[in-house]
């Protein structure tokens, strides 16, 4: 089983809901939480943990053996980035940053040898034990390079690899392909969403996003006094979403943020909403443990 | 010269700043903003715009497509696909649009001529507006589930050179996305110099130092403005690394609900809350960028 977390706009609050969640959640289902937003992960700092057991994510990158190479140019028309030039006799040029690694060139080179499989390394992927009794996977994307699908890719494999009962991904901001593939697979999406247009507008997008991959969302109102709820809850209702909390703009988990202790594990009286939470995901799961 | 608005991490204050910005500089400067936050833009939003005065498609995304009626279900295509984008459904190989790069290694592996194609898509809009603070704005909306949003901002940029062109305008603006991939690369790349905003949270500052090493792989000048500084007294990681860095802070901005407030009356703090905190320092940042950071 497959959930995520995911909210359209950057800030909404998403891991902090991803990580609270997951703390509750595992005395539920043996889980595993996936950080899958590889530009900018940061679960492994709210939880407080190191990020360890690296895996680097390489891509194949096309290599010219000039000797075997027949200057067919078939390599640089097939190339969809345009990351191969040729010059006038016909002799092939890579331009690293512009290839995706698909291979494609490889695949239609008409003579065994002429191109060679390089490596590009594009990220890493990290496997870390929590101390709350479930393991967290992060991809991390290298800086510099632009592509954060095959980070996506790799760190879900990685992920689903654990053969947890659950598997929890937190996504990155917005709508894209990368976004997609995320969420691809899940059960649930949990919607996180403020009430500020900038909220409102996003927050609509990820709910299309959900609608048109037909798979069934739930919205919580993070900082949920900061703006028109209302507007909200018409979103939701509109894409047939469930409002399954509000959580008001609170001092406390700002605080229990910075000091990377998760707020469901506190006093605090929000610990309550968060619980309240995974609870209802639950039990659309259908229970659990 | 050309200006990026950049944080690495998503809600910590790029766009209200970079309103609040725009709307003090737009007395002396004659300049063009560009919302590259393709999949999610919310300048817009913020400067209160209403209607797009032309919007223009760009078909440019390529996604696979399987013929079910001649595929003869081998499944080398998903055998092959660097991306687990087909699955079968149903018996029958489909290719999930929504995650699709468009490379085409699976029309190439496939053994049945025609069984597999490239169709050509929309990945989305890039629109242009004048504000009525007398800027002109280029925004973009990249459709959900699509690829490519680098794209789309080098689309922007050259729409919005075409119209520095035609107005005579002397800066570019661009409110970059949250994150570093392809979109903050398409920002950073051919601009002159960073604005990096940062709020002091351990996350904040893991995710500012990924895009300031974004910064440095073109060799720009990077600053940085500390949004939200009151939001965790004692956290000075942020300061220090910026000293380590040589990274000139031009501000900080203290947290004030003006700004959720501002945004509720869709226009910048700055024009609303005049007398507020944040109103304050954002002039003295407004300032300090007149002075220093434009030329």
């Amino acid at each position: 089983m497959q959930i995520a977390v995911s909210g359209g706009k950057g800030g909404t609050g998403k891991s902090t809901v991803a990580i609270n969640l997951a703390i509750v959640l595992k005395d539920y289902f043996d889980l595993t939480l996936a950080d899958l937003d590889v530009e900018a992960p940061n679960d492994h700092l709210l939880l407080g943990v190191e990020l360890s057991n690296e895996e680097p994510v390489e891509l194949f990158m096309p290599r010219f053996d000039y000797e075997k190479c027949t200057r067919c140019r078939k390599c640089a028309e097939v190339c969809e980035e345009h990351a191969i030039i040729t010059m006038r006799d016909g002799t092939p040029f890579l331009m690293p940053n512009l290839c995706s690694g698909c291979a494609a060139c490889e695949i239609i080179c008409p003579v065994p040898g002429a191109i060679l499989p390089g490596k590009k390394l594009m990220g890493h992927t990290y496997l870390s034990e929590t101390p709350y009794g479930f393991p967290l996977v992060t991809g991390r994307l290298l800086e510099g390079e632009e592509r954060a699908m095959p980070i996506v890719s790799r760190a879900k494999k990685r992920a689903q690899s654990l053969g947890k009962k659950l598997l929890m991904v937190d996504t990155a901001a917005g709508t894209s392909n990368t976004v997609s593939k995320a969420l691809e697979d899940s059960e649930l999406i949990i919607a996180v969403a403020e009430p500020t247009p900038l909220g409102i507008h996003d927050g609509e997008l990820i709910l299309r996003l959900a609608e048109l991959m037909n798979i069934p969302a739930v919205v919580v109102i993070n900082r949920a006094d900061l703006g028109n709820v209302g507007k909200v809850h018409e979103i939701a209702k509109k894409y047939g979403a469930e409002v399954i909390a509000e959580i008001p703009y609170s001092e406390n988990i700002i605080r229990s943020y910075v000091d990377g202790k998760p707020i469901v594990l506190t006093n605090y009286p929000e610990a309550k909403l968060f619980r309240e939470i995974a609870s209802k995901v639950s039990e659309f799961l259908g229970g659990g443990k | 010269m050309q200006l990026v608005i950049a944080s690495g991490k998503g809600g910590v204050g790029k766009s209200t700043v970079t309103a609040s910005l725009l709307y003090l500089l737009k007395d002396e400067y004659r300049f063009v903003a560009v919302d590259a936050d393709a999949d999610a833009p919310n300048l817009d939003l913020l400067l209160g715009v209403e209607r797009w005065e032309e919007e223009r498609e760009l078909i440019g995304a390529k996604v696979a497509r399987i013929n079910t009626e001649s595929c003869i279900r081998c499944g080398i295509c998903q055998e092959r696909c660097p991306y687990d984008c087909i699955k079968v459904i149903d018996g029958n190989y489909v290719v999930s649009e929504l995650t699709c790069e468009g490379c085409n290694v699976c029309g190439l592996v496939c053994p049945v001529p025609g069984t597999i194609s490239l169709a050509e898509v929309r990945s989305g809009l890039v629109r242009k507006t004048m504000t009525r603070y007398g800027f002109p704005l280029i925004s973009a909306q990249l459709d959900v589930g699509r690829p490519n949003s680098g794209k789309l901002v080098t689309e922007e940029k050259e729409w919005a050179k075409k119209l520095m062109d035609e107005l005579g305008l002397e800066h570019m603006i661009v409110d970059s996305a949250a994150g570093i991939g392809c979109q903050v690369i398409a920002s950073i790349g051919g601009a002159d110099l960073t604005i990096l905003v940062a709020e002091p949270t351990p996350a904040s500052l893991s995710d500012v130092q990924r895009a300031y090493r974004v910064v440095q792989h073109f060799r720009q000048p990077a600053y940085l403005i500390i949004n939200k500084a009151n939001l965790n007294p004692g956290f000075t990681e942020l300061e220090e690394w910026a000293t380590d860095e040589d990274i000139p802070i031009l501000g900080e901005i203290p947290y004030d609900r003006a700004v959720p407030e501002s945004m509720s009356m869709l226009k910048p703090v700055v024009e609303v809350f005049p007398d507020s905190k944040v109103a304050e320092a954002m002039r003295e940042i407004a300032e300090r960028v007149k002075e220093e950071v434009i030329k």
